[in-house]
């Protein structure tokens, strides 16, 4: 948590921000399951049912990544599926952006430190830069499984509607 | 054609369901388990929390001579057993649950803790706080060993009933 991290940061929401500026019109989403348990899937599909309704917004599910801006990503990325889920944002048209959604997308859950997974988005995003596969933009949805309203909210805080509250915090005991 | 004109009433009489959600409150039950809390000025940094949490997204680590309870909220399952477990009853569930961020360090939260170091070998093993709770709490300690990590405790208890080894 050092001070050049919070910079490097602070640096890619500015880059978000510009990114988003690109987008014009509604944006459209790509479900991808990771190894996920299926529980954040069946809230994906409840934000998009008409009790939720994320159409308000205009968000939409379309079937191709090729269609898509915004990959809807649960689970914690298994070895199988690694090269799969580069294979699909690969062929995401920029700007692409990610939301990881549920505890496995964020830190790996109970399986971040497993042989047979990756632990997470964030050590994934780490080697698809190396790879040479940028990603403008991810939004971390954390919940076990995570709320159609928290859900919501990720989508809000990425279209700026809304800031997002969660601060690094240090206490002294 | 005419079939399909039988759900108008239907719909009319149901109306709008769908919520106004990030302009509306969230419906949030009693039995809702959100993020947790941890009170700095009740912890004392016992660990019992970062043993029983499944996840380990409570990790307790020491960092030169502090000693860090670390909470990474994008890890935790929100099972609330740290907050069952906690001796000081310093952790405390919250019905938060809008922690989306763009910023994966958000997610942490830290809470410092002063750290002891051994007399003899000059080791950290445990927090003040901690070490003064037990103090307080145990009637006749044997205040000598209460600087000592519980290596070299074991050593100088030994070498009283035994003796300084001849060389």
């Amino acid at each position: 948590m050092s001070q050049s991290t919070i910079k490097e940061s602070s640096s890619k929401s500015i880059d978000l921000k510009k990114a988003l500026s690109r987008i014009k019109r509604s944006i459209w989403v790509f479900h991808i399951n990771t190894g996920s348990c299926n529980g954040c899937d069946i809230e994906i599909l409840d934000v998009l049912t008409p009790y939720f309704d994320v159409e308000r917004f205009g968000i939409k599910l379309v079937v191709s990544p090729r269609h898509a801006d915004l990959a809807l990503l649960t689970g914690p990325v298994t070895i199988k599926t690694f090269s799969k889920v580069y294979r699909a944002l690969s062929a995401m048209p920029r700007p692409r952006f990610v939301l990881a959604i549920g505890s496995c997308a964020v830190g790996g859950n109970i399986w971040f430190e497993s042989y047979s997974t990756m632990g997470g988005f964030p050590k994934v995003l780490e080697m698809f830069s190396e790879m040479g596969l940028e990603i403008d933009g991810v939004v971390y949805v954390p919940g076990c499984p995570a709320r159609p309203e928290a859900i919501i909210y990720g989508a809000a805080t990425l279209l700026g509607l809304q800031k997002p509250k969660t601060v690094y915090r240090r206490f002294k005991a | 054609m005419v079939k399909f004109l039988k759900i108008i009433p239907i719909a009319v009489k149901t109306g709008t369901v769908t919520i106004k959600y990030p302009y509306q409150e969230p419906l949030v039950t009693d039995s809702f388990r959100g993020a947790i809390e941890i009170d700095p000025n009740k912890c004392v940094g016992c660990g019992a929390c970062t043993r029983i949490c499944p996840p380990k997204a409570l990790t307790l680590t020491t960092e030169s001579n502090t000693m860090i309870l670390r909470y990474f909220v994008g890890r935790c399952i929100f099972c609330g057993m740290c907050a069952d477990t906690c001796p000081e009853k310093a952790i405390k569930i919250t019905k938060e649950f809008e922690l989306a961020t763009g910023n994966i360090y958000d997610l942490y939260s830290d809470v410092e803790h002063e750290v002891k170091t051994c007399s003899i070998c000059g080791k950290t093993f445990t927090s003040k706080k901690l070490s003064n709770k037990i103090a307080s709490k145990v009637p006749d300690i044997p205040t000598e060993t209460m600087d000592l990590c519980p290596d070299c405790r074991r050593k100088e208890t030994l070498k009283k009933f035994i003796g300084v080894p001849e060389q």
